[in-house]
């Protein structure tokens, strides 16, 4: 893994401290806006935090959040469903870094200033190789100083409603062969009221949350393993959905 | 091989993920995979682990970040030949 040029790490630790000292004025509402203006409900949230953070404890891996991605607001609700907006307060670190669609939430000013104090990498999903290159090389800078960071394994949000087992996103992979220990866990997030992809979840809807650390396994190297590993992560959360609607 | 044997498999590869197949017509080196033929960039990583198989050679990530015309791969290719 080739180290990320001073000036992008210190434009990262800029970001970081910034958001951090604005932390009671972004977690907090946003929080706010989904638990009492959304009137969204966490299904055992107890049980989901108390297990993510026993996790953490357990284990001092980089950690890659991967789940499947439905909404525009899944990154949030994952983030407010494992770790609880008081306790990121106090574990700012563990709030994850997220790869938003540059379209969607950095292409206007009021939203990239909103993106960039909300630890966002915005990235153009599709874009110039190049570009998307850069933005995998800073979240690998991110995970190797321990930080935890959110990639959708399908990339985009699922336009059947299913997690898509033909849409792994190649640079899952490729952050998980490239950063040492970096553990990926997947996260199956659904609202009862989800039936497909939209751009925001129901008002008032109750979310089912699992998770669970994978161990990616392949006999290739190179570009082959980081394919195998990006699969293996969909395939993953294939399963955990059928386990969602087998339990229905 | 040579250098308009290997340009020529390159396409050859690259044909079925084209969806811009007009602009196969006047393909050259300087032809943008994913602007000009229209290459889905999910599609890229399929192409390029074809050239893998095709010539016998190991593509690392970071060699392909470098591959954006039909130039560039044939360039990588003699590189892992050579």
């Amino acid at each position: 893994m080739t180290q990320l040029p001073f000036r992008n790490r210190a434009a990262h630790a800029f970001q970081r401290e910034v958001g951090r000292l604005a932390a009671l004025f972004w977690v907090l509402p946003i929080a706010f806006i989904m638990r009492v203006l959304m009137g969204y409900h966490i299904k055992d949230a107890a049980l989901v935090r108390t297990r993510y953070r026993a996790l953490l404890k357990e284990s001092d891996h980089p950690l890659l959040i991967c789940p499947n991605h439905l909404t525009m607001m899944d990154s949030a609700v994952i983030a407010w469903a494992l770790g609880g907006s008081w306790w990121y307060l106090f574990h700012y670190s563990r709030i994850p870094w997220n790869l938003p669609e540059y379209n969607n939430f950095a292409s206007q000013w009021p939203t990239r200033v909103g993106a960039w104090l909300t630890k966002c990498i915005p990235v153009i999903r599709g874009g110039r190789r190049e570009d998307v290159s850069r933005v995998i090389k800073r979240v690998q800078h991110l995970l190797s100083r321990g930080e935890t960071a959110m990639i959708f394994p399908e990339a985009g949000r699922s336009r059947s409603g299913r997690v898509e087992a033909d849409a792994a996103a190649h640079a899952v992979g490729r952050i998980l062969t490239s950063v040492p220990g970096c553990q990926p866990l997947c996260v199956y997030l659904r609202g009862d009221r989800q039936q497909t992809w939209s751009t925001v979840p129901a008002r008032g809807d109750s979310f089912y949350v699992d998770f669970e650390v994978v161990e990616p396994q392949s006999d290739h190297s190179g570009m082959r393993r980081s394919r195998d590993f990006s699969q293996q992560i969909v395939d993953r959360l294939v399963g955990m959905e059928e386990e969602y609607f087998a339990r229905r | 091989m040579t250098r308009d044997e290997i340009f020529a498999k390159v396409i050859e590869i690259v044909k079925p993920f084209v969806k811009n197949q007009d602009a196969l017509t006047a393909v050259n080196d300087d032809t943008n995979i994913l602007e000009d033929l229209k290459v889905n960039s999910a599609r890229l990583v399929d192409i390029i682990l074809n050239f893998e198989d095709e010539f016998d050679i190991e593509v690392e990530d970071d060699d392909a970040d470098a591959v954006n015309t039909v130039g560039d791969a044939v360039a990588l290719i003699e590189e892992k030949l050579s």
